[in-house]
């Protein structure tokens, strides 16, 4: 279920937030959104998701607006329901998002959850908290999901069963859509990239095309982004 | 992936999860769990204080028998017992909603929750009925002091029970909507209380002005959640004070559902609140024209004799009362208690005037027609300085020239002293209560982790 964002522009007082954000995203595919602090990214999806509204653009698919049964948006740094245990919450996402409930298990096994379960959200740690938060997303039942900063906070092994298990939900055909800082990760795992600056698209495709774009002849994206930014 | 279609019976499962979560937090509540602790001494302390006076005016420790033959429970223990409920209400159930409402944005799940596309008003509806489930557990302190008043040997009359425990629920809805849309309407808890405490001090002020100016603040001051209650409190039921508590309550649990919608403009969402206010503030000026109401007090505390009842129902014409009485003035709350209140629940085109220079009342009394009642139907006029009700029934029947009706064949009110002091009552105010809160706490918290 692709969608297509068109000149998308928020303002908050005096600050440009995003200025004519334009870009699409395919059926499937592990999609970065890659910028600096301060680039957007949140504030962008944010609009995307409905939890904050834009000035001006618009954001469609199949030719017509984006509801919420198309994606679903998980924010960065929150506890929410901080008193209830993990367990429960992922029967809740379940119960009232109309989750899928064969893949609690495997979501609890890819993310490590077990023995976290009965732990309240609001105990865990940095690290223990984005894994839950993104069993939450994960399980719930919307073909597109957007993760504001699912790595951080993890450590280099968690990092690379999180990304495995991004990649076989993916591979499942779930679009996910990730909001990255650490270039060097996104670069990582994901398909294709969006590259943000001061609120601005500063390209749109694979590490080739990037390149391509700002004419580097490295595949280095780090490199590709200094070049478009 | 298939899109996720949306059905009805998708959406009543979605609603029975979101009452499952607010229980659960409900149940992890602090203030919760303090208002259920605190409920306990605070009825206990009303209803034994209630009992002890009622028992020695009833003749308990050598009072003249005969004295608490007039004693109306309802008066003499409810009413101050269930002030308990009163107190909560005002200082308590606020921070209980507050925390219910404000919890979920500043933890986040807010945004989470919105997504599900479920309409805001059914999430603050769930809120609300939690919410209000949560405060008739919190009611059973003064509940069971029902139970120690029968089984000490008191007598109830349920109509009036049942109106007084109305009247606390209708309150506490209105403090849970306030409480809900303060909290949506503002960034913090601890703002969302400090509005909330303003909007019941702000009554507090209508109810001070409506005793100094009267007139159109005293108009004002009888729909105050005070003034709600004290009707209920005397087993009063008022159309027109359910009905506006009832579109009060909507419209605060309406504000509270604008506020929450994240992906709306301040601009659209004022304008949403806006338009709630105007439609709300149109029908409260409708239902404040809703007459009927209903005594349901054992000794018709809030009524004329059912034969003066019936003889005042039968004069047709236009009835106007000019009363020359200052707000302040004792006689005119005696006049307004004791007769006039009652008069216009029986004759519904009835016109009061109270006419005053000053607000006390003291330096007028030299003024020529000062303490007067002028009394108005048709085209003859009548003038008494009576207010009690007999004397105000007396001038009524004269100028209505019909004949004062027989004295009333209704079984009078006795009342039901009970003189019996309130045995084992601090046990279960004092220890049992709270003890049994504290336990029930623990386990809960236990059961959750």
């Amino acid at each position: 279920m692709p969608f297509e964002v068109q000149r998308l522009s928020k303002r908050f007082g005096g600050l440009q937030a995003l200025t004519g954000v334009s870009f699409h995203v395919r059926d499937g595919e592990l999609l970065a959104l890659i910028g600096p602090n301060g680039a957007g990214k949140s504030t962008l999806f944010e609009c995307l998701a409905g939890v904050l509204p834009f000035d001006s653009g618009s954001i469609h698919s199949e030719g017509r607006p984006l509801s919420s049964n198309d994606l679903f948006y998980m924010p960065d740094g929150i506890a929410p329901w901080p008193q209830q245990p993990v367990g429960w919450v992922l029967d809740f996402t379940i119960g009232f998002f109309g989750g899928r409930k064969d893949l609690r298990q495997e979501v609890i096994e890819q993310l490590d959850l077990g023995a976290l379960l009965r732990q309240p959200i609001g105990t865990l740690s940095k690290g223990q908290r984005k894994r839950a938060l993104l069993a939450i997303g994960l399980l719930t039942p919307q073909p597109v999901l957007l993760i504001d900063e699912p790595l951080d906070g993890l450590d280099l092994r968690q990092m690379r069963d999180v990304a495995a298990a991004l990649r076989v939900h993916a591979s499942r055909g779930r679009t996910l859509f990730l909001s990255i800082h650490q270039i060097s990760d996104a670069a990582r795992f994901c398909d294709r990239f969006v590259l943000l600056s001061g609120g601005r698209i500063c390209g749109e495709g694979t590490v080739e095309e990037l390149a391509a774009q700002a004419s580097v002849g490295s595949h280095d994206l780090e490199e590709v982004f200094l070049a478009l930014t | 992936m298939r899109l996720r279609k949306f059905s009805p019976a998708r959406h009543r499962h979605a609603f029975r999860w979101l009452l499952i979560k607010e229980s659960r937090e409900l149940l992890v509540s602090r203030a919760w769990w303090l208002l259920l602790f605190l409920m306990g001494p605070l009825a206990g302390i009303s209803f034994i204080s209630a009992m002890r006076t009622y028992a020695e005016v009833s003749g308990l420790n050598g009072t003249a028998a005969g004295v608490g033959e007039a004693l109306s429970p309802l008066i003499g223990v409810w009413a101050p017992t269930f002030s308990a409920c009163e107190l909560a209400a005002v200082f308590l159930l606020p921070f209980v909603a507050i925390r219910i409402v404000a919890g979920d944005r500043h933890s986040g799940a807010l945004k989470l929750e919105l997504q599900r596309g479920i309409s805001p008003f059914t999430r603050i509806a769930a809120k609300a009925m939690v919410a209000l489930a949560g405060w008739l557990i919190a009611m059973l302190p003064p509940l069971s002091a029902i139970a120690l008043w029968i089984f000490y040997g008191g007598v109830t009359h349920p109509p009036e029970l049942l109106t007084l425990i109305a009247g606390h629920i209708l309150n506490a809805g209105l403090t849970i909507a306030f409480g809900a849309a303060a909290a949506s309407l503002t960034e913090h808890p601890s703002t969302a209380a400090i509005l909330t405490l303003s909007v019941t001090v702000g009554t507090w002020v209508v109810t001070f002005f409506a005793a100094i100016q009267g007139g159109f603040w005293e108009r004002v001051a009888t729909f105050t959640p005070a003034a709600m209650v004290a009707d209920f409190q005397h087993g009063l039921v008022r159309l027109d004070t359910v009905l506006i508590a009832l579109a009060l309550t909507l419209m605060g649990l309406g504000l509270a559902a604008i506020w929450q919608v994240l992906g709306k403009t301040e601009t659209r969402r004022a304008g949403e609140s806006a338009a709630l206010i105007a439609v709300a503030a149109l029908a409260i000026t409708a239902f404040t024209f809703a007459r009927p109401t209903w005594d349901t007090s054992e000794d018709r505390a809030n009524s004329f004799p059912l034969t003066d009842e019936l003889a005042l129902r039968q004069i047709r014409e236009p009835m106007k009362i000019v009363v020359h009485l200052a707000p302040e003035d004792p006689r005119r709350a005696d006049l307004e208690h004791r007769a006039l209140s009652k008069l216009r629940r029986i004759i519904p085109h009835l016109d009061i005037q109270y006419v005053s220079g000053t607000s006390i009342g003291i330096f007028e009394q030299t003024r020529e027609g000062y303490g007067e009642i002028r009394y108005f139907i048709g085209n003859r006029t009548a003038t008494s300085r009576v207010t009690t009700a007999e004397g105000v029934l007396e001038t009524i029947y004269d100028l209505a020239t019909m004949q004062l009706p027989k004295a009333p064949e209704e079984p009078v009110f006795r009342g039901h002293p009970l003189a019996v002091p309130p045995v084992g009552a601090p046990a279960i105010f004092y220890v049992v209560w709270p003890s049994l809160t504290l336990l029930a706490a623990l386990l809960v918290r236990r059961g959750f982790h």
